[in-house]
């Protein structure tokens, strides 16, 4: 496995298929005596910005602070939960309970639900 | 069975939802200032538009990506980022533009002024999103842009010279205002070539699931129904140039340009032109506004489809709901859409190579495509097309805004 080429920016699926962003970025573990190991899989906007300019991620920091749903660090996803690598990247977790659809739940709550005809997002 | 009706359906719906502000205007103000001179544009412009949707549906059929969603993963987020940028602001002027052509053509039927217009269409335009399916606005919206073949009809009712028209696709050089030439042919060449078709034509294709026994269906769909949209852009043009060259007229209204329907249809041609206009600006206003929330929804790993009810899809409603309600804000400040629509082509056309080039590079990608891989047909013509519209864009661009 190419770690750029398949996993870096590749779409994350959770156990009931749902769409949950795609891999921001990559935690490694590098021992002394080791072998460079992946940990994590990184979810969210300060990692992405980050790959574009630091400055970027800071700002994208900061402002995950104030606004929608207040979450400023990125979603970690242990690499242990990490089912099949394909066309995405299936994982052995539960979408809404990793923190990936933090803005989505929000939007849907605070913004979108209030409009008529926008549905609930909790029915099934 | 199932197959043919699909196939007759996205025909025409290619066909209908071919002509838009942007087609119209471009072709109208050639024809009228250039006579048939401007027709090989259109023709290189509908060549390549064939090749590069013909792309988009292979490669939804057979890797199961959209066009946006495999170019960040083959891309990486910075690039994505970059071509983001440049095609919201594109894709923002465009829709303006369309959302302008619906409010103008109310504006024809009614007598009232375009800008009270601006905001209930696009509460219309944002409401059919809201509550429409996927099948419903590519179907009805395209069906009801099928009216746009009375263009076609007024072409052939004013008789034109058809070894005339012919020479008209061999290009050639003005006599005089050659900057406005190349301008033209660059608005012609962005109008035709919309990255934003090739991004909802893919989306559909996944949204149908389409598979790998869909490729040729997709061949022929991309091929007929991208043609004969050419065609009515090319009837509009030689419209145009019979009903305006001869009396020294320019396109600069909206009204104006009803004349290349009237002088052929005297009796219904206002009604057809204005009725036409609304109808293939209504539906590319849905489908721009459904590009780009595909666009980002796609980029960034959203859930995204139009058949499912808003807030299970939150961040992509509120995308279009977003851009939909601020680009009604410039019209209802009486915004010329016909300005908007000819700047927004020509930008179109100078970032083409910035949406295309990395997109043949995905075409020619074994991991993606496999054996259904680009021959180098389609590679030269497209990158070919491309490059051209991208050198003139950027000689006339700069011409034409110094020049005014």
């Amino acid at each position: 496995m190419v770690l750029i080429r398949d996993v870096l920016d590749k779409k994350l699926i959770d156990r009931e298929d749902c769409d949950m962003g795609r891999v921001s970025g990559l935690l490694m573990h590098v021992g002394e005596n080791t072998q460079p190991r992946v940990t994590h899989i990184l979810i969210g906007g300060p990692t992405l910005w980050m790959r574009v300019n630091p400055f970027l991620g800071r700002i994208s920091k900061r402002l995950g602070r104030m606004w929608g749903p207040k979450r400023s660090e990125p979603v970690r996803i242990p690499w242990s939960r990490v089912e099949t690598v394909g066309r995405g990247i299936k994982l052995d977790v539960v979408a809404k309970e990793t923190g990936a659809l933090d803005w989505e739940l929000w939007l849907a709550k605070n913004v979108i639900e209030h409009i008529p005809g926008g549905g609930s997002e909790e029915e099934e | 069975m199932k197959k043919i009706l699909q196939l007759s359906l996205g025909i025409i719906t290619s066909v209908g939802g071919f002509l838009e502000i942007g087609s119209v205007t471009t072709s109208a103000q050639a024809g009228a200032q250039f006579g048939y001179q401007l027709l090989w544009p259109l023709l290189f412009g509908t060549i390549c538009l064939v090749f590069l949707v013909e792309m988009s549906g292979r490669l939804a059929a057979v890797s199961k990506h959209t066009v946006v969603g495999a170019m960040r993963e083959r891309f990486g987020f910075p690039f994505f980022f970059v071509v983001s940028v440049g095609i919201t602001i594109v894709v923002f002027m465009v829709l303006i533009a369309e959302l302008g052509g619906i409010a103008f053509s109310l504006q024809m039927l009614t007598g009232i002024g375009f800008p009270w217009w601006a905001l209930p269409v696009s509460l219309v335009v944002w409401l059919l999103m809201w509550k429409g399916t996927f099948s419903l606005i590519e179907y009805g919206a395209s069906l009801l842009g099928l009216v746009t073949i009375s263009f076609a009809v007024a072409a052939f009712r004013l008789h034109p010279d058809w070894a005339a028209v012919a020479s008209g696709f061999l290009p050639s050089m003005p006599h005089s205002d050659k900057a406005r030439y190349g301008f033209l042919t660059v608005s012609i060449l962005g109008a035709t070539i919309s990255p934003y078709l090739m991004y909802f034509y893919s989306s559909g294709a996944i949204e149908e699931k389409w598979d790998r026994s869909y490729v040729v269906m997709n061949r022929i769909i991309a091929g007929f129904g991208m043609f004969f949209g050419g065609f009515l852009a090319m009837a509009v043009l030689i419209a145009a140039a019979l009903a305006f060259q001869p009396m020294g007229i320019q396109v600069n209204t909206f009204p104006q340009a009803a004349l290349l329907m009237t002088t052929a249809l005297p009796k219904w041609g206002f009604y057809l032109f204005a009725l036409s206009m609304l109808f293939a600006c209504f539906g590319a206003a849905l489908e721009i506004s459904l590009a780009i929330a595909y666009f980002f929804a796609q980029g960034l790993g959203w859930n995204w489809s139009q058949n499912l009810e808003p807030s299970k899809n939150a961040r992509f409603a509120f995308v279009y709901t977003v851009i939909i309600i601020v680009a009604a804000i410039p019209l209802m400040f009486g915004v010329d859409p016909i300005k908007v629509t000819m700047m927004s082509m020509a930008l179109t056309s100078a970032t083409l190579p910035f949406a295309i080039i990395p997109f043949l590079f995905l075409m020619n990608d074994p991991i993606y495509l496999g054996k259904y891989r680009n021959g180098w047909l389609s590679n030269a013509v497209v990158a070919i097309v491309v490059l051209l519209s991208f050198v003139l864009a950027l000689i006339s661009v700069p011409l034409e805004i110094v020049g005014g």
